[in-house]
């Protein structure tokens, strides 16, 4: 059985488990609808006023992309790991050839093509239900890179949460404590000239903020995106690295 | 471990002159969590093609001991597998059970064995090893919607999907109906006759005792023996015994006196040896009566004017073994009356 074949099939097993979970799927892109519901259709944008929301609508379209490919495979691969840990599962698959990188990327593909679709819904929302417009240009083709490059981060990401943490709540704890702060300090919905100059070089080490600015250098202000594609890679690589090692081999 | 036991285990031991014939060696494992010692220098041996049965009570180390020789925790001490440390065998020659092994839900139980059997280069026809395990009819339910009996039948099928050299299984029967305890009772004789090399932990002494070929016994994390099941219990099973259940009101010292009186004149070849006679909450048990000693004894009782209402007699078992050797027997000698003479009672 080559490597392939195992991580397909714990992709196809990791993919029916979840398909299979309705509400888990309903509120994976239920979540970011309702976000995009009531900060692009009902707060609006005000593109003459200051404060939150003073950029136009397309500015915000990484943002709203960036609540899914942030939060779902975060708390998705940290409870994950709890629910293998309490099930006695890694226990198990310690005796089979699947290797801890192998279940890590299968899972990981499963979120890429979860978070994808999730994703697809999103942009058409976001162009149908505010004034964004989208810049149609070849870099689009780009798009679904960073979608799936920082899918991957925060799947290593996940995790690390997931087996740093002792339970399922402790998973959701961490990842909210995680993912909100950088959901909002990663140049997404608070441009970085309303945050102090001191902290610029937090925003400048959040991971998100490479995708915040790829994403929005190909849908809304065109602009170089190759840097951020690169540096969102090697993170990739490099979280998904961390995360396989920390997923649970032992007691 | 005892001296009987450390002498035994040692001498399994020993007597492996090559430490790659055995299928698995462990020599002074040793694992701890804090100051909770778990295993505390537990020497096994498990020759190719054997039931090798473990038994003791909870939290005595038993699923600590199979984690260790499946390499999914750490511990101190040599643990060989096929000659090799546990982490760098073939995986597709080990299959695991786990005790507490909850796999994903939301698949049905064929989905279940196919996933398994999917990780590995060559696996068992799903349907073929759902057959085995009695789950043919109900592969097609979610593993949340069925039985306790059927999920884990399930789980023992993803044990043996790839057709392991080596499987460990860690209680395998907990949950299941007596139907479906023989049919995993048949599948493990039917694997072991063909070579498969099993590894049992039960809490089910019959299992065991019918199953294994050689039984450790893990008291604190420490064997205390090991050995045969009829070695064992030749050794440590105490006396076979007659339970006398008897009607009415229990016996006054009078009856009694002549039960002792009339048990006196019990031909020796008939019991173990003099037999000892114990009052219980229902009657009498008489200690170290041989099948062909029973009509002596009715006819002692007889004789001495106790009626009954039952007779039942059992020879000593693994779980005697057990309970004797766990410090959790059950002694009605310290509320009962002894009517034989306790000391040699106690001897035998």
């Amino acid at each position: 059985m080559s490597r392939l074949s195992r991580v397909l099939t714990e992709a196809t097993a990791a993919a029916r488990s979840f398909l299979r979970r309705r509400t888990a799927v309903f509120f994976t892109f239920f979540f970011p609808v309702i976000l995009v519901v009531i900060f692009g259709a009902l707060v609006r944008t005000q593109p003459t006023g200051g404060g939150l929301f003073a950029e136009p609508a397309g500015y915000y379209i990484p943002g709203y992309l960036a609540v899914v490919v942030l939060f779902t495979p975060l708390s998705r691969v940290g409870s994950e790991i709890a629910r293998h840990r309490d099930g006695g599962r890694f226990e198990k698959l310690a005796t089979t050839p699947l290797s801890r990188a192998e279940w890590l990327f299968a899972h990981t593909l499963v979120n890429v093509a979860i978070i994808g679709a999730a994703s697809l819904l999103i942009l058409g929302l976001v162009l149908a239900v505010t004034d964004a417009t989208l810049v149609v240009s070849p870099a689009l083709a780009a798009l679904p890179a960073f979608v799936a490059l920082a899918v991957a981060l925060f799947c290593g990401l996940g995790a690390v949460l997931g087996a740093l943490a002792d339970s399922q709540d402790g998973v959701i704890a961490a990842s909210n404590t995680v993912a909100l702060p950088l959901l909002f300090l990663s140049e997404t919905f608070v441009p970085p000239a309303l945050l102090p100059d001191w902290f610029l070089p937090a925003v400048a080490a959040s991971p998100l903020t490479y995708f915040a600015r790829g994403t929005r250098a190909i849908v809304h202000e065109p602009g170089a995106w190759v840097g951020d594609l690169a540096v969102l890679a090697a993170l990739a690589a490099g979280f998904l690295a961390l995360g396989a090692y920390a997923v649970p081999r032992t007691d | 471990m005892n001296e009987t036991a450390a002498a035994s285990a040692s001498a399994s031991a020993d007597d492996v002159t090559e430490e790659d014939v055995s299928v698995v060696v462990g020599e002074g494992v040793r694992r701890s969590y804090g100051d909770v010692v778990a295993l505390d220098g537990v020497d096994v041996v498990v020759e190719p093609g054997e039931v090798f049965g473990l038994i003791g009570p909870n939290g005595a180390g038993k699923t600590t001991l199979v984690r260790a020789l499946t390499g999914t925790t750490d511990a101190e001490g040599t643990i060989r597998v096929f000659g090799s440390p546990p982490d760098a065998v073939d995986p597709q020659r080990i299959g695991l059970l786990p005790q507490s092994f909850d796999p994903p839900e939301r698949l049905t139980a064929r989905e279940l064995v196919g996933y398994y059997g999917g990780l590995y280069e060559d696996a068992r026809d799903p349907e073929a090893v759902l057959g085995d395990v009695g789950m043919t009819d109900d592969a097609d339910a979610w593993y949340e919607t069925l039985s306790g009996g059927q999920k884990r039948r399930t789980c023992v099928a993803t044990a043996i999907v790839n057709d392991p050299d080596l499987l460990f299984l860690d209680e395998p029967t907990t949950g299941i109906d007596p139907a479906g305890r023989r049919s995993i009772h048949r599948l493990i004789e039917r694997l072991a006759a063909d070579g498969t090399t099993v590894f049992l932990t039960s809490h089910a002494m019959d299992e065991v005792e019918r199953l294994a070929d050689r039984v450790a016994l893990l008291r604190d994390g420490a064997v205390v023996a090991v050995g045969a099941p009829a070695d064992l219990i030749a050794e440590h099973g105490g006396d076979p015994r007659l339970e006398v259940e008897l009607g009415g009101s229990k016996p006054d010292d009078a009856d009694l006196d002549g039960v002792r009186g009339a048990l006196a004149g019990i031909e020796a070849e008939a019991t173990a040896d003099c037999p000892a006679v114990e009052s219980t909450a229902d009657g009498l048990r008489v200690l170290g009566v041989r099948p062909e000693g029973i009509g002596a004894v009715v006819d002692a009782l007889g004789s001495a004017g106790v009626e009954f209402e039952s007779l039942t007699w059992a020879e000593p078992s693994l779980e005697d073994v057990y309970l004797r050797l766990t410090g959790e027997e059950y002694s009605p000698r310290a509320g009962g009356t002894a009517l034989g003479d306790s000391e040699e009672g106690e001897g035998r």
